[in-house]
């Protein structure tokens, strides 16, 4: 554990909370990377990257490799591919990345996607009012995932709780001055979610050992293998874990969140309904404006460094927060107002570095085929102004619900 | 003689033609709107070579843009061999679709008829046929000006020997109030290009026979009438409805020949709405209102607006509250006539609406 005298001027860094962070992020971040863009943040037990410039150098710096954040490796355990390095991560990258390489998602992806776009839509399409993120978004996101995956025979109910348990016990990062976890049973509802999962997959592993299929998690046991083995499962669990959060939950944060932030702009909402052709742009600034993986992944020095003026010693952890650096004043005009036509900068929603996001283009086109259907089914889509939209979380972010009528 | 090549195909591009010319003249596809540099449709990628940006407007092509390598098809021109892709929307089949070419024609005056208030009915017999697609415009040369001035086409694309023109009188209009509606006579020969525009009946095996509304502001009835015969004809038992917006009766023309065709197919309804006058003939407002108090949904519909941009915006907004698809919305916007050097008479500036005239 790394603790750190704080200078006096940073004094204010002891009293920042986890549940301030997971309500609204950005004050603090803002302050820090105006005040301290590289600070240890006590709650967090961390050091805390806050500008696009050090998250980048860390994410692709030679002193630095990964390692989970501590929470997310109390619930995940090892060794999941966001947390890996060398052989291993070189091996569970080349597992996972055949079926979501661009040529091969461009082969499946429509196909798959859009009934199951289609699906969800025909349920509440002429009924003239709908939650977003638990009737569209999410529902599209985790059934195009799962039946990829070969987990046909899990309901969308199931898998959105899956990942909003795994999330919860993902994020719950805080720890007390000793730099243990301060709530330790925040971790059950995790462990809960992994019992089940195993309860499923396991005889899906066990039928897929004897009959391989074309299902994901299938050709992660048989591909590379010498013939008549497969990956041990325990090495394979903490990867499928890391799907079943993260590649489950964020295309569907990041559809509501393109949606939300199109609400603010009506006349832009207008233009991309009116030219789908710009809902991919519409997209990628959406994952600018409320990045799904807001600060849920992490580096480690594996020799002292100097960066950001601090001396870090080797072993230091930094969490690098990709929300926070994409709303980076250096690089964007008023960054926390959605702006379809600001200049499309690279931004840091997918991470950076041998560490990057495994599943960006196939995300990317999930979005783009959600929101097509979506707005070629109801295109006179309208934010239900009843009720708010509010956004929740700190590791993993976007809206907890999205309200929209229409005439119908 | 450079080329200018896009996707599979890559043709000569003469002295003197635009990029999108010289594509059009030989048949290749590459979307493309209004051919005056104001719609940013045509927009393209230049992938190898360099272009002229000519008359570009800064506003529809910002610097930053051309520094990133895009410009306008329509008013860029070749320097040397040069390859471009389409960055713009609606880009698939660029270079891949065969299009009708874009020609030159000598065609003379054969009809010149009042229709209703300040509008005439011209028309144009070529020597040879012209192929096009209903809905489509051609540019007419304006005698003695070096001007010239984009019209629909009220036509089908069968009627292909006699090119049917609705002109509205602008005062002081080079076209309209100094030539069309002055000293053109039948007999004159008049020069022309085309067929241009992306306004066109979809090819006859891309239409399903799906429903469709077509709302038209004065003159901009024309290409609705090539449109919705072409759809009537393919599926006799379609349902279509043709709103046509004029602010008075005596501006309505036509009226016979739609209702005539109200009479040949059960499913089309012809409805003309004023906009300044209350009759007992006819229904008063405005054609998008109207469409909204008739229509309940227009799921699955197509649909078909011409005439000023105030029309084109309403109609496409009362289109998607009625859930139309946006992609099958499809939009002629009558825009202001640009100016054909700085220094030209103000007329221009003030002209208004291409392909209807000015």
């Amino acid at each position: 554990m790394t603790t750190t005298q704080q200078p006096a001027e940073l004094a204010w860094l002891d009293d920042i909370t986890m549940t301030e962070l997971e309500r609204n992020p950005y004050p603090v971040y803002e302050r820090l990377r105006r005040e301290a863009p590289l600070a240890f943040v006590p709650v967090l037990g961390a050091y805390v990257a806050s500008t696009a410039e050090i998250c980048r150098e860390v994410a692709t710096s030679a002193s630095f490799e990964a390692i989970i954040p501590p929470a997310g490796g109390r619930t995940f355990g090892h060794p999941a591919i966001i947390g890996v390095n060398g052989d291993v991560h070189a091996d569970l990258r080349s597992m996972v990345e055949p079926a979501l390489q661009p040529m091969e998602v461009d082969r499946y992806v429509d196909e798959l996607v859009r009934p199951i776009a289609r699906q969800y839509l025909e349920k509440f399409e002429d009924a003239g009012r709908a939650e977003l993120v638990a009737d569209f978004c999410e529902p599209v996101s985790v059934r195009s995932l799962g039946d990829l995956l070969g987990l046909e025979s899990v309901d969308s109910e199931t898998l959105r709780r899956w990942f909003a348990q795994l999330n919860r016990s993902f994020t719950n990062a805080a720890v007390d001055e000793n730099g243990d976890f301060a709530n330790p049973e925040g971790f059950l509802e995790g462990d809960q979610a992994k019992a089940e999962i195993r309860a499923v997959v396991d005889p899906l592993i066990d039928h897929w050992i004897e009959h391989p299929g074309d299902s994901a998690i299938s050709h992660w046991l048989h591909d590379g293998m010498p013939e008549g083995q497969t990956r041990d499962r325990e090495y394979v669990y903490p990867t499928i874990y890391v799907y079943l959060l993260g590649a489950m939950q964020e295309p569907g944060h990041g559809a509501a969140s393109t949606i939300a932030g199109l609400f603010t702009r009506p006349a832009q909402l207008e233009e991309v309904v009116d030219d789908p052709t710009l809902i991919p742009r519409a997209v990628s600034e959406g994952m600018r404006w409320t990045s799904p993986i807001w600060s849920a992944t992490a580096r480690i020095s594996k020799e002292p460094v100097h960066l950001a003026g601090l001396d870090l010693p080797a072993g230091t952890v930094i969490l690098q927060s990709y929300g926070s650096a994409n709303h980076d004043t250096g690089l964007y005009d008023a960054p926390s107002e959605y702006d379809l036509h600001r200049p499309p900068l690279p931004h840091l929603a997918f991470g950076a570095g041998n560490h990057a996001c495994a599943g960006i283009y196939y995300a990317n086109h999930v979005m783009r085929i959600a929101l097509e259907e979506l707005f070629e089914a109801i295109p006179n889509l309208e934010r239900d102004t009843e009720h708010d939209v509010d956004f929740w979380g700190w590791g993993f972010r976007g809206p907890t619900s999205l309200h929209v009528t229409w005439e119908v | 003689m450079p080329r200018v090549s896009v996707g599979p195909s890559s043709v000569e591009a003469p002295p003197g033609q635009s990029v999108l010319e010289s594509l059009l003249r030989a048949g290749v596809w590459m979307p493309s709107s209004c051919n005056q540099g104001t719609c940013g449709t045509c927009k393209v990628r230049v992938l190898s070579g360099a272009v002229d940006h000519r008359t570009s407007p800064l506003e529809t092509l910002p610097q930053e843009q051309r520094d990133a390598g895009l410009a306008l098809a329509c008013q860029s021109h070749p320097a040397g061999d040069v390859e471009v892709a389409p960055a713009g929307p609606a880009s698939a089949g660029a270079g891949e679709v065969r299009t009708h070419p874009l020609r030159d024609l000598v065609a003379r005056i054969t009809g010149l008829e009042d229709v209703a208030t300040d509008t005439r009915r011209v028309l144009l017999s070529l020597d040879e046929p012209l192929a096009f697609s209903a809905g489509q415009y051609v540019e007419l040369e304006v005698p003695r000006t070096g001007e010239r001035r984009q019209f629909s086409l009220a036509n089908t694309a069968t009627e292909d020997r006699v090119l049917e023109l609705h002109v509205r009188r602008v005062p002081g209009g080079a076209a309209t109030d100094r030539w069309l509606f002055a000293d053109a006579a039948c007999g004159d020969e008049v020069r022309l290009t085309g067929p241009l525009g992306d306004f066109r009946a979809p090819e006859e095996e891309a239409d399903d026979g799906a429903p469709l509304v077509l709302l038209g502001g004065g003159t901009g009835l024309a290409p609705l009438l090539g449109i919705v015969r072409t759809a009537l004809e393919r599926h006799p038992d379609r349902e279509a409805v043709l709103y046509h917006g004029v602010r008075y009766a005596s501006d309505l023309y036509d009226t016979e020949r739609l209702v005539d065709l109200e009479q040949r197919f059960a499913s089309f309804r012809f409805v003309p709405v004023l906009s300044r006058e209350e009759t007992r003939a006819y229904r008063t407002g405005y054609v998008t209102d109207a469409f909204l108090a008739d229509v309940a949904s227009a799921r699955g519909w197509t649909g078909w607006l011409c005439g000023s941009p105030a029309l084109v915006e309403s109609g496409a907004a009362a289109f998607k509250r009625r859930r139309m698809a946006p992609r099958l919305i499809h939009r002629e916007k009558f825009t202001a006539a640009v100016p054909a050097a700085p220094g030209s008479p103000s007329e221009t500036l003030t002209s208004p609406l291409t392909r209807t005239g000015a």
